[in-house]
């Protein structure tokens, strides 16, 4: 448990702050819907509403996180959005496609929900048309993906945040900046195990000490990927749901945890360790923890 | 990009399809000596970052002891041997420790000097694995173009001393201040710009020489496409200088800043220039 010596900071969507020293603000919990592609909007309403109880409990923000795969569902998801999120509750759109990501933009824009998204996310595989897209409609906020395939170690992330590892013509954070783009989180950049994939965890402090921007990562990947957990499936769901307190034991800020459904697992978790950081923080270096702070909602 | 498919779908992002793009094109332009395109990075950085003691920001900075932990093109030169024809043959491509040493930012030795062994030492161990799979050693070098230290000869001696293939330095650029320090370099083959400086043909004549030359013949800073018979005026006017010496005839210097399809008609017809002057 430590403090930074970079100032560091925090930024807001629609009043939920996500980023400082470790203490500060509780972690903030993005909780992934439709992965699968095809939306089951009725589980997935009591999904969220399950998930911002729990949230409510703890004092963690939850964030959900839609998976948006084909485009002919971009319109019921974002009609899902609008009705069943509360009033200016803020979300994050999950898109790999770079046509899909032009179209949503374009959609959020016509819908007023820029100022509540969180885009996730600007990499180095940026086109020049989503740039276009993000110049005209730009979201709140964007995840960028510190992925760098030359170096997966927390070098290589700092370097193409920097400057683009040459796949890019500019630093990520550069092209974000210039986008308009002016709350910024990193993404670590969590890979499979066997592929650096403790690095992402360990980038987190270094990103924050380089920048003092808001950093974290979906940890939960690794833990999918991890094959050999299949011969310990009672444990596998906790497993899951325990690697994320890696995030803010190393500093972090938000954890992209996996499938909503996990809530009930993570969100305890996270508050413990948000807890357990927040003790030692105050009490070494004097840091308070805010009112929503799982350790003044809690105690 | 293809990488980031990779990422999202937790599979490997292979970069072999950007290596084969490269050789292909060679190949495919009648080059003999194929090398592995140099696509994964600058060709400082494909070494500091695989070196220990070095990281990459926005330049390479030194901050530890550097120290080589394993094969760095190794593996690409293997791949590329599966790639072309076996009549032709593959180059090593090394990036000299001066140049590693003047294009990083030194936060840990303060000697010049040592880094640059440092670098050699390292670079000689890739030189050992590398001459296994090639069929000939090149070390970049440009900063000598500009100066070499008294400790060059030596420093590139580290490398080639014992490697059992043709080494050869290349150093672009406008190298007439140090030609006869680079006349002493202990390599079989000088590779230079002759045809971004062709005053370097009168300023070598001043010399007697051994060694092997490459002859630079076609630009690599300007998108101008040289024809057949300009190259081949310009191999005449070398053959004037080096005679029997020149050995390999090359652009000047990497491609990587060309469009690729202007690349690739500059070494097709670098190649039937070479065919005219010294037969197919």
């Amino acid at each position: 448990m430590f403090s930074f010596t970079k100032e560091q900071k925090v930024f807001d969507i629609s009043g939920i702050r996500i980023g400082g020293q470790p203490g500060v603000y509780p972690t903030v919990l993005f909780g992934g819907l439709f992965f699968k592609g095809e939306p089951n909007f009725s589980e997935a309403k009591k999904q969220i509403k399950n998930m911002l109880d729990i949230s409510n409990k703890t004092g963690n923000p939850a964030i959900p996180d839609f998976f948006i795969k084909k485009e002919q569902h971009i319109e019921e998801i974002i009609n899902f959005i609008e009705k069943t999120l509360p009033k200016n509750h803020p979300f994050s759109i999950d898109i790999i496609e770079p046509s899909l990501k032009i179209k949503i933009l374009e959609c959020l824009d016509e819908r007023n929900l820029l100022p509540r998204t969180v885009y996730n996310s600007i990499h180095v595989g940026i086109t020049d048309e989503e740039r276009k897209a993000l110049k005209k409609y730009t979201p709140e906020m964007a995840i960028i993906v510190a992925f760098n395939p030359k170096d997966k170690s927390p070098d290589g992330k700092i370097e193409v945040l920097q400057n683009g590892a040459n796949l890019t013509d500019a630093g990520l954070l550069d092209i974000a900046k210039n986008l308009g783009i002016k709350k910024i989180l990193i993404d670590t950049a969590a890979l499979a195990p066997g592929d650096n994939s403790g690095a992402a965890i360990a980038a987190i402090p270094v990103v924050k000490e380089e920048y003092g921007l808001p950093a974290g990562c979906a940890i939960h990947n690794v833990v999918e990927k991890s094959k050999w957990l299949v011969n310990f499936e009672s444990a596998k769901k906790s497993v899951d749901a325990s690697s994320n307190v890696n995030i803010p034991l190393f500093g972090g800020n938000f954890a992209i945890f996996g499938p909503i459904e996990n809530s009930e697992l993570v969100f305890p978790i996270i508050a413990w360790q948000d807890i357990l950081i927040s003790e030692y923080t105050e009490n070494y270096f004097g840091i308070n923890p805010v009112a929503s702070h799982p350790r003044r909602k809690l105690f | 990009m293809d990488v980031m498919k990779g990422y999202f779908n937790q599979t490997d992002s292979s970069w072999n399809k950007y290596i084969a793009s490269a050789v292909n094109d060679m190949v495919e332009a009648g080059v003999e000596i194929i090398s592995d395109g140099q696509t994964r990075d600058p060709f400082v950085n494909i070494f500091t970052r695989k070196l220990k003691g070095c990281r990459i920001r926005d330049r390479t900075e030194v901050i530890g002891k550097v120290e080589y932990t394993g094969p760095i093109t190794v593996e690409d030169q293997k791949y590329v041997r599966t790639l072309v024809p076996k009549n032709r043959q593959l180059i090593g491509l090394l990036t000299g420790p001066y140049t590693l040493t003047k294009s990083s930012v030194d936060l840990f030795y303060n000697d010049e000097k040592e880094l640059a062994f440092d670098f050699a030492y390292a670079l000689k161990q890739e030189a050992q694995l590398l001459q296994k799979y090639v069929d000939i050693l090149s070390i970049d070098e440009p900063f000598f173009s500009m100066c070499v230290p008294d400790y060059g000869k030596e420093l590139i001696n580290t490398i080639t001393k014992d490697i059992s293939c043709p080494t050869r330095l290349h150093t672009c650029g406008d190298i007439s201040n140090v030609i006869p320090e680079i006349l002493e370099m202990p390599v079989d083959i000088l590779s230079h710009e002759f045809k971004a400086s062709p005053k370097l043909f009168d300023s070598f004549k001043q010399y007697n020489f051994t060694k092997n030359i490459c002859l630079g013949s076609v630009r690599s800073d300007n998108v101008r496409i040289e024809t057949v018979d300009e190259i081949v005026n310009h191999i005449k006017n070398g053959i004037d200088v080096f005679g029997d010496k020149i050995s390999q005839l090359a652009p000047d210097c990497g491609l990587r800043m060309l469009p690729r399809d202007v690349a690739f008609q500059k070494l097709k017809n670098l190649v039937k220039a070479g065919e005219k002057v010294y037969g197919g």
